[in-house]
């Protein structure tokens, strides 16, 4: 009996807690799809918002300048971000402990520090502020993103099949590119995909480094709710809400269980 | 199957490589070659309608560039740090001046300028720069109060209006310090601009008071909330009331005799520009009465050349929102730089959100 009672409030407060965190952005969601241009009123279901924004030249523009920024600066924080995590799991060097805690660092500094950092260094260097800019940021604080999935997935595994494959006479490059890398792959797209997430979901460190020419959605967004919420900016948000949710999902699956899968392999 | 996967990878890496370098020598064939001048704009959102800069480019032959910042503030910091290398900016009033001050802005050469004439009289000295040296008055507006004909019965006229106890709870305000002070100041008599503790510690007073009857200080949803009649009279900019009144024709917009805030976006350019001529070009350009009807039709706000009033479209031009605004020019007061006085705003302000 009394088991029941306490798993009832239990799941009551799970779902108040679910509703706290889901209910604002369900609620945006829906009204992408209102008739009216008013947030306040329900007036029937439509997708002209979402037409409306593939046909707004502005819009286009922004996803552009996402997509190419979030491309390469996933590209290189990944290959950085792989190459670091095995340097730091298979090797053993001084001041280990002090590298990796610096690999760490960018996640654990305010973001605004970051970008204002950041801005400071390029005007210094006298890097005219543009895309290489926003892309350089990017990099900065994803690299560390990247380390840290792929790192993961490293501890989880034993280095036994590495150590056969030079009992083989395997070279140390052939150990590397058909024992290791094969091994670590999920962690690396994993990584990869929480990186081009991050890249196209920031908007502290964008607003700082952003140029011409350089203006990606979070700005496009927020510069726009400058001039009062539309329903344009709830159908934006919620495509950037969906293509991320997509992405944080399929690099869930990716990421290994580790546990489970070291003693399977 | 390994190597299936290794060809992947390789194909991974040498398109991603051919991908870069792709970019990368794009960009330069289209610096050097093609001889294509770039004109960065750094403005406010929908500021533009894309066709008019559409034509511009092909005008021009050169290629513009449009990004957007949400507030003065960013737009100068974005400045001051350097390395942004924008060739039309567009400062508020207040920081026109501020940026005159600071020496950040190119002088207009005026011979290259013959659309600027177009500007209506009462916006070509405003006080933020009374000669045009630095600045083009581009967008403007004004405070007035906004309401709704089936709740008010009696039309405004005056601030005091809006202390009247039948609004109770109905009543929005601008989420804006200054804004807020303008219209309390205002009503008193006085300067929106002033430093005397004695007349902001009264304009406090009576926003004080006036809380009782405020349902929210909202600049976001405002317009949705005069739409959806949830507010009956309230603080507005006349552009917003222009849109509010396109979707509820009971809203109404007054601009109080006691006068109020006047504001204005312009057209600048800042020192160090490098296309100074297809600055010059393209601010000219934005000017010509048919350029500048297209664009207002499009971006839908108060729009100051008045040789591209008659040229608009119907439903802007018989907007009787815009033509109360474009009536009351002369009721407006600049906002300008109050230097340490802002100080003492924010202290009550912070009172006043807070103290609820």
């Amino acid at each position: 009996m009394q088991k029941t009672w306490r798993s009832s409030v239990l799941l009551a407060y799970s779902l108040a807690v679910l509703a706290f965190l889901y209910l604002p952005l369900i609620i945006l969601a829906l009204y992408s799809f209102n008739d009216s241009r008013i947030n306040a009123v329900w007036s029937g279901f439509t997708f002209k918002w979402y037409q409306a924004l593939f046909q707004n030249t502005r819009v286009l523009e922004a996803l552009t300048n996402t997509l190419i920024i979030g491309f390469f600066s996933t590209i290189i924080s990944t290959a950085l971000g792989t190459t670091a995590a095995i340097a730091l799991h298979r090797y053993h060097y001084k001041f280990k402990t002090v590298i990796n805690g610096l690999v760490y660092l960018p996640i654990l500094i305010p973001e605004i520090v970051m970008g204002l950092s950041l801005l400071v260094l390029f005007s210094q260097a006298h890097l005219p502020l543009g895309k290489p800019t926003l892309i350089l940021a990017h990099i900065t604080f994803c690299v560390s993103f990247v380390v840290i999935t792929v790192g993961a997935r490293m501890e989880g595994m034993r280095n036994d099949l590495e150590q056969a494959a030079s009992d083989l006479y395997a070279t140390p490059w052939q150990t590397f590119r058909y024992i290791t890398l094969p091994l670590i792959m999920p962690g690396i797209i994993a990584g990869a995909l929480i990186a081009f997430t991050l890249s196209i979901d920031d908007f502290v460190i964008s607003f700082f480094v952003a140029g011409p020419n350089s203006t990606t959605l979070p700005l496009y967004i927020y510069a726009m709710v400058k001039r009062g919420i539309s329903p344009e900016i709830n159908a934006l948000s919620t495509l950037m809400m969906c293509a991320t949710v997509s992405m944080v999902v399929l690099a869930e699956i990716l990421q290994p269980r580790h546990h489970h899968r070291s003693q399977e392999e | 199957m390994k190597k299936k996967r290794g060809l992947l990878l390789a194909a991974i890496i040498t398109g991603s490589i051919l991908l870069l370098s792709g970019c990368g020598g794009g960009d330069k064939k289209g610096g050097a070659s093609g001889d294509k001048k770039v004109l960065n704009i750094y403005s406010w959102a929908d500021y533009y309608a894309p066709e008019v800069i559409a034509d511009f480019e092909k005008k021009y032959n050169c290629k513009v560039t449009y990004d957007v910042y949400s507030n003065n503030e960013e737009l100068l910091a974005k400045m001051q740090a350097g390395g942004a290398q924008f060739d039309i900016i567009q400062p508020s009033d207040y920081m026109v001046t501020t940026m005159i001050k600071l020496d950040m802005l190119e002088k207009l050469d005026k011979s290259k300028l013959p659309n600027a004439a177009n500007i209506t009289k009462d916006l070509q000295h405003p006080a933020y720069d009374p000669n045009e040296d630095y600045s083009l008055a581009y967008v403007w507006g004004i405070t007035g109060i906004v309401y709704n004909q089936k709740f008010v019965k009696e039309a405004p006229t005056s601030w005091a209006d809006l202390w009247k106890p039948e609004y109770k709870g109905h009543v929005i305000l601008l989420n804006d310090c200054r804004e807020a002070f303008s219209f309390a100041l205002k009503k008193n008599g006085w300067s929106n601009n002033s430093t005397d503790p004695a007349q902001v510690g009264k304009a406090f007073q009576d926003l004080k008071a006036l809380n009782s009857n405020v349902l929210a200080y909202d600049t976001e949803n405002i317009k949705q909330k005069f739409i959806a009649e949830e507010a009956w009279i309230g603080q507005m900019w006349s552009g917003d009331a222009a849109y509010c009144y396109t979707d509820n024709k009971n809203i109404n917009f007054v601009v109080p005799k006691e006068g109020s805030l006047i504001w204005a976006d312009n057209m600048a350019i800042p020192k160090g520009c490098k296309n100074k001529d297809l600055a010059l070009a393209f601010i000219n350009y934005m000017y010509d009465p048919d350029v500048s009807a297209k664009n207002f039709n499009y971006i839908r706000v108060p729009n100051p050349n008045e040789k591209a009033w008659p040229k608009m479209n119907a439903a802007t031009l018989n907007n009787p929102m815009l033509k109360v605004g474009n009536a009351s020019i002369k009721k407006g007061e600049w906002l300008h730089d109050i230097g340490n006085a802002i100080s003492m705003y924010d202290k009550y302000w912070t009172e006043l959100k807070t103290g609820k």
